[in-house]
């Protein structure tokens, strides 16, 4: 379903992401866990390009989110010389990094590439196999850690502005009257609220909610985009202790609904429990991958020791 | 003594030219801020526009003009338009209100550049997490502004374009110099029939702040108006 390859990602000169590759299947829940600076969120981010990967590929359901030539990328070329850089310095070397999906789709189709042919070449897999950046994010929910509810905004409007602007246009094309459609998104958003029983305060805005109500209204948010996976940044942890549980709650519910979810998360219990496979970050890579209790009962890496240790 | 002298002429100088300060003046005044604020509002938010783009090259421009605008006096400035754009455009010397065009021109410009500034940080102002919660349920930039950003950014403006408004009323009195006929033009006019100075001085200083004065709690009330709603 989701595809990360080889992601880099430079912040000026900090290097936060330094070769990341990993696969999220349909129906999987994938826990992203590390100490904080180790790249977890940005891994997430750039998932769905809230944070352009400096170099490397995001691919969804066979189509590429990032651009076609890792090295026609905007940063990439603004960054050139201090690409040529890493590259001598060893990054080249590293095979994994100059051979991408791309590449090989470009070997795969057109053996010989160069000048003019690459261009048109690189031009018809673009045309094959990239999706726009804003359809694809349609298909992915994400939930942020400070929920990031539109305070300009009531709950339902919350939950019906994306609905509305992005498929609207298509069920009105149907046949279907602008009433009908906005009736529609509301009653379908009043059924969300009503699913995390918040259907009284529909009409309210964000400001009047706690934390705990905010954050599942975000979510139910992301839920009306009926999204194929959804990303959650630390979904807890701006949250009073005893509104962690309920907005938990509510995640494992999507996961036992077979929700594909990758969650970026402090609450190890709770990664245990839902998570199929259990990611943990160092220093930007992927130090150690595995089951629930692998990482946790038998963990190899003397740093997931050392976190576990700290943490547990 | 002297005071009390000053006190009986103002009363007397207003008494006399009492349409000329207040009909003739203060409108006169009033109507040249606000159709500088109107129009300087208009230019300044297509400016803050090409100032939060990503178009590199105009971003210089703007950047540049809105330098030289801030860095430069205001008086300065009027000098210059009012003898650089009837060179640049010879067909305006054949209108009777050239000087009110240029000097027109030269207050919008300037107040567009401070207003461009108000409405770039208010829109700056707004949390990221907005825009990138709206991007990442797959809104395009566009929408996101106008549905997510610009509605809360608005919330930081208009306080601040207030302010504005009560700069330009008074900055309006440096066009006198080009007699355009609002308050400190009439002071010109009628210390040539009076040949005193200081009442009409003190006159106009009253009606100024007067002006300011109750524009500058109305917007106070304005804006806990506006607080409350939020």
């Amino acid at each position: 379903m989701l595809d990360v390859k080889n992601i880099y990602k430079n912040f000026g000169s900090l290097k936060v992401l330094e070769g990341v590759s990993t696969q999220i299947k349909e129906g999987e829940v994938v826990a992203i866990i590390g100490a904080s600076g180790s790249g977890k969120s940005t891994l997430l981010r750039c998932m769905n390009l809230l944070e352009n990967p400096t170099f490397g590929e995001v691919w969804m359901d066979g189509k590429l989110l990032t651009p076609v030539d890792p090295y026609l990328h905007p940063e990439v070329i603004m960054a050139s010389k201090m690409y040529k850089k890493l590259i001598k310095s060893g990054m080249g070397s590293d095979s994994a990094v100059a051979k991408t999906k791309a590449e090989d789709l470009l070997n795969e189709k057109f053996s010989v590439a160069e000048g003019k042919e690459y261009t048109k070449a690189i031009k018809a897999i673009y045309e094959e196999n990239h999706i726009d950046i804003n359809v694809a994010r349609q298909e992915m929910g994400m939930v942020f850690q400070q929920f990031n509810l539109f305070n300009n905004k009531s709950v339902l409007e919350n939950i019906t502005l994306a609905p509305m602007k992005t498929r609207a246009k298509q069920m009105i094309k149907d046949g279907k009257s602008k009433k009908e459609v906005k009736q529609y998104f509301d009653e379908k958003a009043m059924q969300l609220l009503c699913r995390i029983g918040l259907e009284e305060k529909a009409n309210v805005y964000p400001s009047t909610l706690s934390g705990g109500q905010k954050q599942r209204i975000a979510i139910v948010r992301a839920l009306a985009m009926n999204p194929k996976v959804m990303l959650f940044d630390e979904p807890t942890s701006a949250l009073d202790p005893e509104m962690v549980g309920e907005v938990l709650d509510l995640i494992k519910e999507l996961a036992k609904e077979g929700m594909t979810m990758v969650v970026v998360t402090h609450e190890m219990g709770f990664a245990r429990e839902v998570a199929d496979r259990v990611i943990f970050m160092h220093d930007g890579v992927i130090a150690e991958e595995g089951t629930p209790s692998e990482i946790f009962d038998n963990p190899k890496h003397p740093r997931l020791q050392q976190f576990l240790g700290s943490i547990l | 003594m002297y005071i009390l002298q000053m006190f009986e002429d103002m009363g007397k100088i207003f008494v006399k030219y009492w349409d000329l300060f207040l009909i003739k003046g203060l409108s006169a005044t009033i109507l040249l801020s606000i159709m500088t604020v109107f129009f300087g509002t208009v230019f300044g938010a297509l400016l803050a526009l090409v100032k939060i783009g990503k178009i590199k090259p105009l971003k210089w421009i703007v950047n540049a003009i809105v330098e030289i605008i801030r860095g430069t006096p205001m008086l300065l400035q009027l000098y210059i338009s009012t003898f650089l754009i009837p060179v640049l455009i010879p067909s305006m010397n054949e209108l009777e209100n050239k000087k009110l065009i240029c000097i027109s021109f030269t207050l919008i410009l300037n107040s567009a550049a401070y207003v461009s500034e108000i409405i770039r940080s208010g829109i700056e102002a707004v949390d990221k997490g907005q825009t990138e919660a709206a991007r990442s349920l797959g809104l395009n930039s566009t929408t996101t502004m106008i549905q997510v950003v610009l509605p809360q950014a608005v919330k930081n403006i208009l306080p601040a374009l207030g302010n504005e408004f009560i700069t330009i009323i008074k900055e309006t009195s440096l066009a006198s110099t080009f007699y355009v006929g609002e308050l400190m033009t009439q002071y010109h006019i009628i210390v040539g029939k009076t040949h005193n100075s200081l009442p009409i001085l003190m006159i106009i200083g009253i009606i100024y702040f007067v002006l300011n004065f109750v524009l500058s709690k109305l917007l106070g009330v304005f804006e806990r108006r506006m607080k409350a709603h939020a």
